[in-house]
């Protein structure tokens, strides 16, 4: 198993190579550079443009350029951005990462819950009249044009209804005169978030090897229960009391794009699962297990669902792959300022600087994924697992 | 002694686009509690089908159109859902065609067994159930560190033996064994049926074994029903059918199969093809591929039906009189 996981450390190193250096070319082959438009000003200085250009290193030939640019990335020098000028990447990555995160982060767990819960049962009530009209709805949503559905989405509940907020993700009244910055309160959610998912994951770990069914479902009920009272508790005593209403006001400015993006999501992971579990249900084991005298519900989730989720898990991996440069369309029809109009916005100014540290953090992102993947793969079919022991 | 099975006049057929296949035809037998009862016939001749039966497990488009079958007592035609999950490995279990294919891939061995077992002895504690799986792992000739162990890292003929001990997990009274040995080689075929055999006497189950080989069915029936076309064409005493077979299929299958035992001669295959059970068969359905048919079998307007050739030995009437002694 080392050894395997060491060959693939090996073969992501090499790979990021490549993508930085690609990239970097891509990025330089954009006609013109950030600081074209001084040359519109009149009353620029003559060799003003130039020695600017020279100020940031871009009078240097290409090749130059990315050696230069490579050995800093790897000391951890990313340069600054062009646009906002004093800032580093890393500073702006910081301030908008969170903010991207929270929302997708809870797009993708809801989605996944809900997708694959639906998807099963779906497969399961195959035939029913219940079940025709979800597949119907969920292929809709699955193929329906996103930036319209989103559109549409924030016209009914935003507009015609006035329910939820038209875009941003607070109310800046609200904001001036809080003690504290938007940062700390995403951090803040993140950190809870995380936290209650940890908890919730250990619950169902240590419950699993208890024999009686009953009691089983009775401690991961009473489990569940204790994480709500505990997160009730934390947000109204001490510290987290004075951060909540700008945690509810962030929160409910999310709840619009969480819900668009969980029902566009949500459909491909249902469907997905439902022709797995389709499949899964033909085989030799289920039938084993219904002559055992298995409830129906036992034989949905720990024979049929069990095997179906390995390839959706992979599906979700890769969806989570995508949430950053996923994010681009999202953030920017909800005005939510994250990565993914960070990446929009520094790619349309040619803030190389900036375009290259998102880009690098998606490369990382999305390796670091993958290789998560085929461990948890490892982890879910058994079958891998000996394979990857040489 | 009392018996602990009895099918009546069971009728199955499966609807498919093509029409209906008629897979089982008004079987009748009865099994006796601690008896071995052999079913022996052709591929695709309905063994199968009436195995799934007898669990109600039949395929969705398996529609039992008429007959009962009683387990002790017990309807298990039309009986609900839930009442069959207690009847199902409680009752009767069973051993698949194709037990290799058994195994949820992701779940251990011994979980898989622990798992019927909790689902009918809820309480008895972890520890029990293991001790017994260890039991039963021996008695079927498996370490018991097999128990913690996946599916893929045990051989087919592991497996096999598993798949019994899973079958005896919990205790059934009567217990379905279909072709519980293809797909092993020999040696291990054989061992494999000796702890079928001294399980089922040490534990004094009724055992229901299918199969196309008719000398294995020999080897380990008290009982025998040979099977035709979705038809039941003759039964008896393994042993009566075996000395005095009377109809014309039975004695081709005997004729087919090299004696161990007897003296050498001949064998002589069945000519033919079994009949395809989509089409209405009227008359003998055996009367195209026997070797001697009379007229009368030929006649289209003959009904199948058993009579009584011997004591509790009945055959076909039509072909029972097509052998010349
Ligand atoms: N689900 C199904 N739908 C339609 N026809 C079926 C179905 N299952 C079985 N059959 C047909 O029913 C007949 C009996 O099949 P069955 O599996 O009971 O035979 P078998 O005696 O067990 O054969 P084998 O020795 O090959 O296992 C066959 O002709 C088969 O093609
Ligand atoms: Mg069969």
């Amino acid at each position: 198993m080392y050894k395997y996981i060491f060959k693939r450390i090996y073969q992501l190193v090499i790979v990021f190579f490549l993508f930085l250096v690609t990239s970097y070319i891509l990025f330089d082959s954009i006609p013109g550079n950030a600081f074209q438009n001084m040359l519109l000003n009149p009353l620029l200085p003559p060799g003003a443009y130039e020695q600017v250009l020279a100020l940031y290193g871009l009078d240097k030939p290409l090749s130059e350029r990315i050696v230069l640019y490579i050995t800093n990335f790897f000391k951890g020098d990313f340069g600054y951005s062009y646009k906002y000028y004093p800032k580093t990447p890393i500073e702006l990555i910081a301030e908008r990462l969170p903010r991207t995160l929270m929302l997708f982060a809870m797009v993708n767990i809801v989605s996944f819950y809900t997708g694959f819960l639906v998807g099963k049962i779906l497969a399961w009530r195959r035939g029913s009249k219940s079940e025709t009209w979800i597949t119907i709805t969920s292929v809709f949503s699955y193929t329906v044009f996103y930036p319209w559905f989103a559109l549409m989405m924030l016209w009914f509940f935003g507009y015609k209804m006035d329910w939820l907020p038209i875009g941003k993700f607070l109310y800046p009244e609200k904001w001036y005169d809080a003690p504290f910055d938007s940062d700390v309160i995403f951090t803040l959610m993140i950190k809870f978030t995380v936290i209650v998912s940890i908890i919730q994951f250990l619950i169902y770990m240590f419950t699993r090897n208890i024999e009686s069914l009953n009691s089983k479902r009775n401690l991961r009920f009473f489990g569940f229960i204790l994480n709500i009272v505990g997160s009730f508790i934390f947000w109204n005593t001490g510290d987290a009391l004075t951060k909540k209403i700008y945690a509810m006001d962030i929160a409910y400015h999310m709840i619009l794009p969480v819900i668009t993006v969980t029902i566009v999501a949500f459909a491909g992971t249902a469907l997905l699962t439902r022709t797995t579990m389709m499949e899964v249900l033909k085989d030799d084991y289920i039938l084993t297990a219904r002559a055992k005298g298995l409830s129906q519900r036992r034989i949905r989730d720990r024979h049929a669902a069990r095997n179906a989720l390995l390839p959706v898990v992979t599906s979700f991996i890769f969806t989570i792959v995508t949430i950053i440069d996923g994010s681009v369309l999202t953030e920017t029809i909800f005005s939510w300022p994250g990565m993914g109009q960070l990446i929009l916005d520094s790619v349309l100014n040619e803030d190389i600087p900036v375009a290259m540290a998102t880009f690098s953090f998606i490369g990382v992102f999305a390796l670091v994924a993958h290789f998560i993947a085929d461990i948890s793969y490892a982890y879910l079919d058994p079958r891998i697992r000996i394979q990857s022991q040489g | 002694m009392s018996n602990i099975l009895e099918v009546k006049n069971l009728t199955m057929h499966y609807e498919t686009l093509d029409g209906d296949v008629d897979a089982v035809k008004d079987i009748t037998f009865n099994v006796k509690a601690g008896e071995s009862f052999g079913i022996v016939g052709e591929s695709g001749c309905g063994k199968t089908s009436v195995a799934m039966c007898l669990l109600q497990l039949q395929a969705e488009n398996g529609k039992i159109s008429n007959g009962s079958i009683l387990f002790d007592g017990q309807e298990l035609v039309g009986m609900s859902e839930n009442d069959l999950r207690k009847v199902r490995w409680d009752g009767i279990s069973i051993v698949f065609q194709g037990a290799m294919n058994a195994w949820n891939p992701v779940v251990k061995v011994g979980e898989q067994i622990r798992e019927a077992m909790r689902e009918h002895n809820p309480k008895s504690t972890k520890s029990q159930n293991t001790e017994k799986i260890n039991e039963l792992f021996n008695m079927v000739g498996l370490d018991s560190s097999a128990s913690e162990r996946f599916p893929h890292e045990l051989s087919g003929g592991m497996k096999q033996r598993a798949i019994i001990a899973l079958a005896l997990s919990c205790d059934p009274k009567l217990i379905i064994a279909d072709e519980p040995t293809t797909a092993l080689d020999v040696v291990i075929q054989d061992q494999i049926l000796t702890e079928i055999k001294n399980v089922q006497e040490l534990l004094g189950l009724s055992l229901i074994y299918i199969s196309h080989d008719i000398a294995v069915i020999a080897e380990m029936t008290d009982k025998i029903a040979v099977m035709y076309a979705g038809s039941i064409v003759e039964i008896g005493p393994t042993e009566e059918v075996f000395k005095s077979p009377k109809h014309s299929y039975t004695r081709s299958l005997l004729d087919s199969t090299p004696s161990i035992m007897g003296e050498k001669k001949k064998l002589r295959s069945l000519e033919g093809e079994p009949p395809s059970l989509i089409n209405k068969i009227d008359g003998c359905s055996f009367s195209p591929r026997c070797p001697s048919p009379s007229n009368e079998c030929k006649n289209q307007s003959i009904e199948m039906g058993l009579i009584k050739v011997g004591i509790d030995h009945y055959a076909d009437k039509c072909c029972s009189g097509c052998i010349s002694e």
